[in-house]
């Protein structure tokens, strides 16, 4: 089932950041698309807002990957930003341990650029979610569906 | 004369580096014996001339390879503590780091240390002499590079705060990704300030996020947009004209990055009424933010003291971890070798 959504505000982001945490369970991939600039982070940031998490996401285009305290009803204990923009081998991206931190059972990764690791995504996509963000001018259009 | 010779090991992200500082009793003369990163060594010379299938991220290798350089026969012998970056970073990359270090601990038994990266980099003006002379707090130190953002207050050895920072993308990363936009070769930010060089920096109206903000904290994310909207407006421009459009937006880009960080390192330096301005790390080689940076001290801040970090110790490297290492030794610290393990969100 494929969802669309338009965002014209920031707020628009935390409205759909709160629908959109309802969704996830701990184990889910959410696999964020979209240009540079399309608002990737700025929709993790109220995705973490809305999961609880006391500190703002910053990219992780450089650091690769950050860990988030969070805390929602399905018991999902950790929010794991990870950004594979500079990912260039899956060797590279294996290094990020991802298979071990999604198997404790408590996290869910926010993976921006998931084009970068088709493989890794493939072989995980009964539990990803693909989020698809298009700029329209100053509008965002983005679509929720199944990988 | 006895001096303090510190071993230090880097792994916190994408760099190996291995390096070995010796201090003297005062704490005044400071030899770097060596300060090797790997990425500046030809792969072939690390593999024995076979070149593996290696991530860009394998530290295991990088790390034997340099440490076997660093310490030579002397082995052991040649330090006298040890310093390692135990966070914030990647944990798989600071365990390799880590793990090398508490080996070394335990065959000589010499006291370990676990370094911030941060504290690193704070630590890298420090390596300059003339920085050392008149080291006095509290100080206000910008640290900007591809993955930070932080003005950070020291008030006294070991004494840090962070009051501001960015709230998205870290400076050096708006500088690449504009460049991206622009369709420019990685890594972007030194090509957008070559361009630069030729263009007029009032050419393009960009925003400049949060000056009027209240707090010290930063934002470049939304430059991203802002540079696609003004690359789009002269998509169709050819030739010379496009050129110039391309030296234009560059100026204009670096102006608007320079003018937020200049704007809150001085709004911060006056708030806090720092003695000295540090600017360390990667993006602190941008020559219009290194100088005009020490302009506005001199204005606006007259007494004030400025000490960029030498360009050879912006990037990540072990110098300024052992200079960190060292600070936290004279500062009666040590860690349990058995029980150190990576920090990858620690803060200063």
């Amino acid at each position: 089932m494929k969802q669309e959504f338009t965002i014209v505000t920031l707020e628009d982001w935390k409205l759909l950041a709160k629908d959109i945490a309802k969704l996830l369970k701990p184990g889910h991939i959410f696999a964020l698309k979209g240009d540079l600039g399309a608002g990737k982070t700025t929709f993790v940031q109220a995705l973490a807002e809305v999961m609880g998490s006391k500190s703002m996401p910053k990219s992780p285009t450089f650091s690769l990957m950050r860990t988030y305290g969070v805390k929602t009803a399905s018991g999902i204990k950790r929010l794991i930003h990870v950004d594979a923009y500079r990912i260039e081998t899956d060797e590279d991206f294996r290094i990020l341990d991802l298979d071990e931190e999604l198997a404790a059972g408590d996290a869910v990764l926010a993976l921006e650029w998931p084009e970068r690791v088709e493989g890794w995504i493939k072989k995980h996509e009964k539990h990803v979610l693909v989020f698809s963000i298009v700029q329209k001018g100053e509008t965002r259009l983005a679509t929720l569906e199944q990988a | 004369m006895k001096t303090t010779k510190v071993l230090a090991i880097e792994s916190s992200c994408d760099e190996t580096a291995i390096a070995l500082l010796s201090v003297d009793e005062q704490g005044k003369n400071v030899e770097l014996v060596h300060n090797l990163v790997s990425s500046q060594i030809p792969i072939h010379q690390k593999y024995g001339g076979v070149v593996p299938e290696v991530a860009a991220r394998s530290h295991v290798p990088e790390t034997v390879s340099l440490l076997t350089q660093a310490i030579g026969e002397k082995g052991m012998d040649s330090f006298d503590i040890i310093a390692v970056t135990q966070g914030p970073g990647l944990a798989t990359a600071l365990r390799v780091g880590i793990e090398a270090g508490r080996v070394l601990a335990m065959l000589s038994g010499k006291p370990i240390i676990g370094v911030n990266h941060l504290e690193g980099h704070l630590a890298s003006a420090w390596l300059d002499e003339k920085a050392r002379e008149h080291w006095e707090y509290p100080m206000l130190a910008l640290i900007v590079s591809g993955g930070h953002t932080e003005l950070v207050l020291m008030k006294a050895p070991g004494k840090y705060k962070i009051v501001g920072q960015t709230r998205d993308d870290a400076a050096g990363e708006a500088f690449d990704k504009s460049a991206k936009l622009m369709g420019l070769p990685y890594p972007g930010g030194p090509q957008i300030s070559k361009l630069a060089l030729e263009g007029d920096d009032k050419a393009f109206a960009l925003p400049r996020p949060m000056l009027k903000d209240k707090t010290l904290d930063m934002s470049f994310s939304g430059l991203k947009t802002a540079v696609r909207l003004a690359w789009l407006s002269v998509a169709d421009e050819e030739g010379a004209a496009r050129e110039t459009a391309k030296k234009n937006l560059s100026a204009s880009v670096q102006r608007a990055i320079v003018d937020v960080l200049i704007f809150k390192t001085m709004k911060a330096a006056k708030k806090y009424k720092a003695k000295a301005v540090l600017l360390v790390g990667g993006v602190s080689a941008n020559v219009l933010l290194r100088e005009e940076l020490g302009a506005a001290i001199e204005k606006q801040l007259p007494g004030a003291r400025y000490f960029p970090s030498d360009k050879r110790y912006i990037t990540d490297n072990a110098a300024m971890i052992a200079a960190a290492g060292y600070w936290r030794h004279q500062l009666g610290e040590s860690h349990n070798w058995k029980t150190m393990d990576a920090k990858p969100e620690w803060n200063v």
